[in-house]
Formats: structure tokens, C-alpha cells, sequence
């Protein structure tokens, strides 16, 4: 199995999938990260009173104001329902492209190494 | 008396609070174990008998389950054949806890809408656990986290501090689980606390002990049908009452909460910006390393199958997170105002915690409240279970098989070893549900969160993305963050302060996720970089087997079976 892991580790097609796949998967992860950030400013920075100003209790205040004059449901509401919703369907892009283009490169990267290992024997 | 069960726990002496309160409380638990209370008019008997279906399905599972279940790889993880569907829903049935129904509801009920914090945000963990850790879990993994870390490291110090984590993280997750259990029992069916306990140890014995893994899965995938269909119908017939207008709800919720608009805002439940951040911290990445979660990524044939069963457990998750977004403020908007789940002084019966139970009672009768009790008696035992296999499989399989008699057990003397490890797991969570009967538990449901926080994700993220990681280090920042998680949870405010009644807490945050994950790291980060040994040059260089192994799957457990 060693001798398999070698000849993987030295074909560059093994490091193209390895880019591609880690490129993919920080960027997404990357954009929940900011999504979770976003919420616990909204949680840890909401203003107590009207005064406060600053960045962060602007960004949180964002949360608390209703969606329309008189209506009760507020943006932070909305952005919750749209987080979850967005983080499903991020998974899902994820898993079509994991599960096709990312294992169709694993699947040849794999066959290059054992086509390699025959004929060395 | 009251500050020395949870320090008594910390120090593992949980038993000592027990036997020492008096003979005749001893005697009466006793007692209330095995019998029914004097009134039985109090008895639920829709919800009973809807249990009791439950029980017997599940049992019949377990019957087939154990025939089927002969080697460990059965035990542990159904033999990894599971499918993605399937396994989707049992992560489903294994993640939702009762506090996720009835925790969020009782939060959103008090605070507003800081009590989505809960579900957002551990919800957040999903796609984490996806994008950067399920591929190479399965690739690596066997049958526990510790399988994994072990496969560069030293097998005795990591195997050690992984499963006594593993341990600590299970018998706090329990104990919460149980006491909630007991409370909510007696609540709804009538019954004693005491014999909830007996019931629900007593099953999740049956389940894990017989049944092992595969039983274990389909206990949790009908609770996981069971909850999801409940929770729909409540919103359902909640959006329903305002013509499915969302913003009808909202606004009968402002109109009957005390925070008036306030509800409608975050800001009411953290006291400060670093406790916040400190509680977000633990909630996304302790919620991306639970053992009992990440395990069930071995019941799959393979990465393929592991990445499917994420993508429909988030698909499933998600939804339900979705309806914590109605159920809270439905209660609000039909029970806040309703004199019929309202006591003499105006305050809900039952605590906060009922908020989700009376909601359903509104909306739907005895029937609902019936159905619901159930589904609420179900994920807790279905969740014990889960909770219960992880625990034995760190004894057996860690302790026993691969540090005490190094890897040279059979199957037949490790698959024996589980069950006794099952067995007694469901005797301690009896004991312990008894000995912290009225205790105030909320504080131990971040214990768990904690250690896996400090020390499940540090582990597991620099073993298989970081190349320097040593033992040395990765055991040293374990123990120093588990370690330091514990002393600032105690000296904390919650425990330090509220239950041991000194005047001022020595460190100040409810929350030390931030500060001990952070000294885990750092320690491990640390640690390895100054590691000059033989055996730290060993395992820098055994990195890139392990990474095309995590890449490619190849020589994982259980997958190439040709």
C-alpha cells in the first residue's frame, strides 16, 4: 500500500486534486464562517440603546429593524431562515461537485498508480 | 449540600453524592423505581400507549438487529453498510436532542430571538464538517476518533486522551439528557422520575447491548421521522391560526411578550460581546467534533456514501431548524397569554422547558400533546443510545482492545467487552439521573460542547491538515486544554458562583470555549514545532501516506472489498 501512497504522492495530478478540492472547500468554508461571524455580531454587538454608534452596533442594529414600516418580522429574522436555507443548498453544491468532477479526478489519479505499479512488476 | 453533587462529578465521585444523602431518600428511590405513583389519574395514557408502540417497534428491531450483529466492525459501525440516506437520518435522530426542540422553544420563549442563536449557528457546523473534515473521516477512520488520530501518533498517549474525553464528554452529555428526561417524564406521563430512569436505562441497555450499532441506527432513524413529522404538523397548525401569514405570528408574539418588540431583536440572552463570541465559538466547532456524531461516519461503505449521509443529515437538520423559528414564538403568540398552561402567579407550568409541549396541546389536544410527549421520550432514548455505543466503543475498542491487550483481543472478547461497557453505561446513567434529581443541569450541556471544543476539533483538524503535528504535542495541548476547560468552568460564574454561592466568580466568562480552545492549540501548535524526537521525525514523514490516504480513500476500513 506504501508503494501505491509514493507513486500517488509523485504523480502532479494527484496535487491537481488535492488543489482543486482544498480551493473548494475553503472557499465555502470561508463563506460560512463569515455568515457565523455576521451572526454573533448581531448577537454580541446589538446596541442596548439608540446612542451607541460604531461598527459593529451598526452592523447588529441592521438586525433588529423591521423588514417594512409597522411590520413586526425583523431582517435578522429573514437572515436566520436565509443562512440555513443557503448552508443546505452550499452542501449541496458541494456534494455535486465532490461526488462528480473531484472523484472522476480520484478515480484516474488512483488508476495512473496502479497501471504504474504493474508495470514496474 | 446543593454545591457538592457537580463538584463531586468533576472529580468522578458522582456515587459518593448519592450513597451520601440519607438511607430512606435511598430507600425511597428505590421504591418510586418500580412503582407506579398513588394517583394514577395523572397518567397520560395517549402518550403511554403511543410510547409503548415506540418501544415495541424499536425492541423488534433490536431483535433482528442482534442476529445480525456478530463482529466488532457489526458493533461498532452496522459493518459500515449502511446507506447515505439512511445514515442522513440517523445523524438526524442522533444530533436533534430534545434540547433542540424544547431547549430553543424555551430559550426563544424567555429571550426572543437569541435563542435562535442555538439553531443557527450549530447548524453552522454542518457545512464545516462537510467541506473540511467528513471526505477524510471516512477515509481514515475505522470505528472511533480515536482510530484516526492514532494512525501517525503514538498509539498509547493519544488512545489515552482521546477516550477519556470521549468519556467525559459522554457521561456529561448523559447526565443532561437523563435528568431532562426524568423531569419531562414526570411531567407528561405521570410516572415517578425514578422510573423514567429505569425505563429509559433499561432500553438503551436493551438496544446497545443486543442490537449494537445497527439497532442503535434505526431507533434514531424513526425518531428522527417522529420529530420531523411532529414539529411540521405544530407549524403547520401555528401558521395556520394567521392564515399562514409569517408576520401574523410575529406580531401576536410582540403583542404577548414582556420584551415587546425586543423579541423580535438579538442582545437578550448573552451579558457581554465575549461571552457571545466565546458561546458561538463552542457551539460551531464543539458541534463539528461530537464523537457520538462523528462516528456514525464509519457506518458507510465510503467517502461517496459519507458525503451523501452529511448532505441529507444537513438537507434534514437544516429543516428542522427552520421550524425552531416558528415553534418558539408560536408559543409565545397561544400559550404566554393562556391561563390553561399558566400557574396561580402567571408563570408557565413546568418552566420554559414546557413551552414546545403546551404549544402542542394548544394546537392540537390531548392527542398532539400525547403524540409529542412520545416523540419527546423517544429522542431522548434514541439519543442515549447514541451516546451509549460511543462510550462503549471508547472502553472496548480504545481502552480495552487497543491499550490494555494491544490489538491481540479477539472479536468475540471485544464485542463481549461492549456490552458490558453498554451495560454499565446504563446503570451510571441511571445512578447519575437519580443522584442529580432538582439539580440545576443547564450548566453541564456546556461541559460537553467545551471538551469537544478544546479537545475533539484541535485534534482531529491539525492530525489531518497539519504536517508538524506531533504526539507529543497533540497530547500535551489535550490534556492542558481539558484541563484548563474544567478549572474555568468551575471557578466560573455558573458554577463557582450561582451554585457554590461565592460572593464572586474567579473567572468571569459562563462561557471558556474561546479562551481554552484557543490554549489548545496554541500549546499543541507549540509543543510539536519545539519536538526535535526520533519519533517526531517519524511521524512528519509518515504525513504523506496518511494525506493521499485521506485524499483517496485508498486503504481505508471497509471500503475496497473486492
Amino acid at each position: 500500500m506504501q508503494h501505491l501512497y509514493r507513486l500517488i504522492h509523485a504523480n502532479p495530478r494527484f496535487h491537481e486534486l488535492e488543489r482543486k478540492r482544498s480551493r473548494l472547500s475553503w472557499t465555502l468554508a470561508s463563506i460560512v464562517m463569515a455568515n457565523i461571524v455576521w451572526y454573533i455580531i448581531a448577537t454580541a454587538f446589538f446596541p442596548k440603546n439608540a446612542e451607541t454608534t460604531g461598527l459593529l452596533a451598526d452592523i447588529a442594529r441592521f438586525w433588529g429593524q423591521p423588514v417594512a414600516d409597522g411590520a413586526a418580522t425583523t431582517w435578522g429574522i429573514y437572515i436566520g431562515l436565509v443562512q440555513v436555507v443557503g448552508f443546505i443548498g452550499l452542501v449541496v453544491f458541494y456534494i455535486n461537485k465532490a461526488n462528480g468532477e473531484l472523484d472522476a479526478l480520484k478515480d484516474a489519479v488512483i488508476a495512473d498508480a496502479m497501471r504504474a505499479a504493474g508495470d514496474q512488476k | 449540600m446543593n454545591h457538592r453533587a457537580p463538584l463531586a462529578w468533576l472529580l468522578g465521585l458522582s456515587l459518593l453524592a448519592w450513597a451520601g444523602s440519607a438511607a430512606a431518600d435511598v430507600a425511597t428511590a428505590l421504591h418510586n423505581m418500580f412503582t407506579l405513583p398513588a394517583d394514577t389519574s395523572a397518567i397520560n395514557s395517549k402518550a403511554v400507549a403511543m410510547f409503548i408502540g415506540f418501544v415495541l417497534v424499536s425492541l423488534g428491531i433490536t431483535f433482528w438487529a442482534a442476529k445480525r450483529t456478530k463482529s466488532t466492525a457489526d458493533f461498532y459501525t452496522a459493518g459500515g453498510k449502511i446507506g447515505g440516506f439512511q445514515n442522513g437520518l440517523a445523524i438526524c435522530g442522533d444530533w436533534c436532542s430534545s434540547a433542540a426542540l424544547m431547549g430553543v422553544a424555551a430559550l426563544i420563549y424567555s429571550n426572543g430571538f437569541d435563542g435562535l442563536i442555538y439553531s443557527v449557528v450549530p447548524f453552522g457546523a454542518w457545512p464545516l464538517m462537510m467541506f473540511l473534515l467528513a471526505d477524510r473521516l471516512r477515509n481514515l477512520g475505522k470505528y472511533t476518533l480515536a482510530d484516526i488520530v492514532s494512525l501517525r501518533m503514538a498509539r498509547v498517549p493519544v488512545r489515552t486522551l482521546v477516550s477519556s474525553a470521549s468519556l467525559a464528554f459522554v457521561i456529561g452529555y448523559l447526565i443532561v439528557q437523563m435528568v431532562g428526561a426524568g423531569t419531562l417524564i414526570s411531567n407528561l406521563f405521570g410516572l415517578h422520575y425514578e422510573m423514567a430512569q429505569v425505563i429509559i436505562g433499561a432500553l438503551i441497555v436493551v438496544y446497545v447491548a443486543f442490537g449494537g450499532m445497527i439497532a442503535t441506527t434505526y431507533v434514531q432513524l424513526i425518531k428522527a421521522v417522529l420529530l420531523l413529522s411532529g414539529a411540521s404538523f405544530i407549524v403547520f397548525l401555528v401558521l395556520q391560526k394567521f392564515g399562514f401569514s409569517m408576520n401574523g405570528l410575529y406580531q401576536a408574539a410582540v403583542d404577548n411578550s414582556p420584551l415587546k418588540t425586543g423579541v423580535m431583536q438579538p442582545g437578550t440572552l448573552l451579558p457581554d460581546p465575549v461571552n457571545a463570541i466565546s458561546c458561538g465559538v463552542m457551539l460551531i466547532f464543539g458541534g463539528a467534533a461530537m464523537p457520538h456524531v462523528l462516528m456514525r461516519f464509519f457506518t458507510v461503505p465510503d467517502a461517496k456514501e459519507a458525503r451523501r449521509s452529511v448532505a441529507w443529515a444537513a438537507s434534514l437538520i437544516g429543516y428542522f431548524y427552520l421550524l425552531t423559528f416558528f415553534i418558539g414564538y408560536g408559543a409565545i403568540a397561544f400559550v404566554m397569554k393562556n391561563p390553561e398552561f399558566l400557574d396561580a402567579k402567571g408563570a408557565i407550568i413546568g418552566g420554559p422547558n414546557m413551552a414546545a409541549i403546551h404549544l402542542a396541546k394548544a394546537m392540537g389536544g390531548d392527542l398532539l400533546l400525547g403524540f409529542i410527549s412520545a416523540v419527546a421520550f423517544a429522542t431522548i432514548v434514541a439519543v442515549v443510545a447514541g451516546l451509549t455505543i460511543a462510550g462503549a466503543s471508547a472502553i472496548s475498542h480504545d481502552i480495552y482492545a487497543n491499550m490494555l491487550r494491544h490489538g491481540q483481543a479477539t472479536d468475540a472478547e471485544v464485542v463481549k467487552v461492549s456490552r458490558i461497557a453498554a451495560l454499565g453505561l446504563g446503570v451510571l446513567g441511571i445512578v447519575l439521573g437519580i443522584a442529580f434529581k432538582g439539580q440545576n443541569i443547564a450548566y453541564l450541556i456546556v461541559l460537553p460542547f467545551t471538551i469537544s471544543s478544546t479537545v475533539f476539533f484541535p485534534v482531529l483538524f491539525l492530525s489531518m491538515y497539519w504536517r508538524r503535528l506531533t504526539t507529543t504535542g497533540m497530547v500535551t495541548g489535550g490534556w492542558i486544554g481539558l484541563a484548563s476547560a474544567i478549572v474555568m468552568l468551575v471557578v466560573g460564574p455558573t458554577i463557582w458562583k450561582d451554585i457554590m454561592g461565592n460572593p464572586e466568580a474567579l473567572f468571569p466568562y459562563k462561557y471558556p470555549a474561546l479562551f481554552s480552545m484557543s490554549i489548545a492549540f496554541v500549546t499543541m501548535i507549540v509543543v510539536s514545532l519545539l519536538d526535535k524526537s526520533d519519533r517526531a521525525k517519524a511521524e512528519l514523514a509518515s504525513f504523506d501516506d496518511q494525506f493521499v490516504r485521506s485524499q483517496t480513500g485508498l486503504g481505508a476500513e471497509g471500503a475496497a472489498q473486492h
